[in-house]
């Protein structure tokens, strides 16, 4: 049984892992995207250069940005950067899952921000996408001053 | 769906227009109560007049008119790093824009280097940074933009 305990800045570790749940990558999955991102590249659906439908590169960034939710409740936050290396497209079929590590965290202006590192990989454990993204900690009981 | 012959520094990229309503936020996040993104009432308790869209649709769009400039080479092979400055809206407009900053051989091909940003219906830049991909071949000079062909 998992616990999940509010995160705030204080209780976060630098080094801490999260993983998440396998996800199963469906046509459905790669068109609400589309629908979403408003973007229906032929290839979401059809031949592509890789033999077959591709997703479209970020499909599965939420999955990797929704780490710590799986270990954490998270009051509210905000993301402040990201950044992809694109190695293998996501297809149809594929069953992926995100995995990551907190590298960093800081106080700056008065604001709290958390830096994880993370991998995308396929059923196999073959990376897809690998980057790392910031994210801005809005503790319970504050206001973002809404930039 | 050929990648250009030639790819100048200096290149403007077509730009993109982009709409994130709050149904295609929906979409993007999943509609949860006490979300930013898809609960108005907590984007207010939060000091946003309104629901945000995801920082993360902006690099969708990004990678969009990267696929579209350089096809393959960016699905596999391509870099995307953003930095978002001002929060998205839910009904904002987007434009997407890119500008060619660097090409440099890597291999048989040539990475292209974008800089990139996101500037809503009032001319503020919501996103910035950098994305970068391979085109599949040696680039040729572009006949305007290349040094030789700057000169008028």
């Amino acid at each position: 049984m998992t616990e999940f305990p509010k995160l705030t800045y204080e209780t976060l570790t630098v080094g801490e892992e999260f993983v998440s749940d396998t996800h199963l990558v469906t046509p459905e999955d790669i068109e609400a995207y589309a629908f979403a991102v408003e973007d229906d590249h032929p290839w979401f659906s059809g031949p592509s250069p890789f033999g077959g439908p591709v997703a479209h590169p970020t499909l599965m960034a939420n999955q990797a940005l929704l780490l710590r939710h799986g270990k954490y409740i998270v009051h509210a936050g905000l993301h402040a950067r990201m950044e992809f290396n694109f190695l293998e497209p996501v297809r149809p079929g594929m069953r992926v899952r995100s995995r990551g590590r907190v590298i960093d965290k800081y106080e700056r202006r008065g604001r709290q921000y958390m830096v994880t590192e993370y991998v995308t990989e396929d059923e196999r454990g073959a990376p897809l996408v690998r980057g790392q993204f910031t994210q801005m900690l809005i503790p319970e009981g504050t206001r973002h001053a809404g930039r | 769906m050929p990648v250009a012959e030639t790819i100048a520094v200096g290149q403007e990229l077509p730009s993109l227009q982009k709409e994130p309503t709050q149904r295609r936020i929906d979409v993007y996040s999943g509609v949860r109560p006490r979300s930013i993104h898809t609960d108005p009432s907590w984007a207010h308790a939060k000091g946003f007049r309104t629901t945000l869209a995801q920082g993360m649709m902006s690099t969708a769009y990004v990678s969009e008119m990267m696929t579209r400039l350089l096809g393959a080479g960016f699905v596999k092979g391509g870099t995307l790093s953003m930095a978002f400055i001002k929060p998205v809206y839910a009904g904002d407009r987007l434009t997407v824009h890119g500008v060619v900053k660097e090409t440099r051989r890597e291999g048989a091909g040539t990475r292209v280097v974008v800089e990139v940003w996101c500037q809503n219906q009032d001319g503020e830049k919501t996103a910035v940074g950098t994305a970068s991909g391979l085109a599949p071949h040696p680039l040729a000079p572009h006949p305007t933009l290349s040094p030789e062909g700057r000169g008028f």
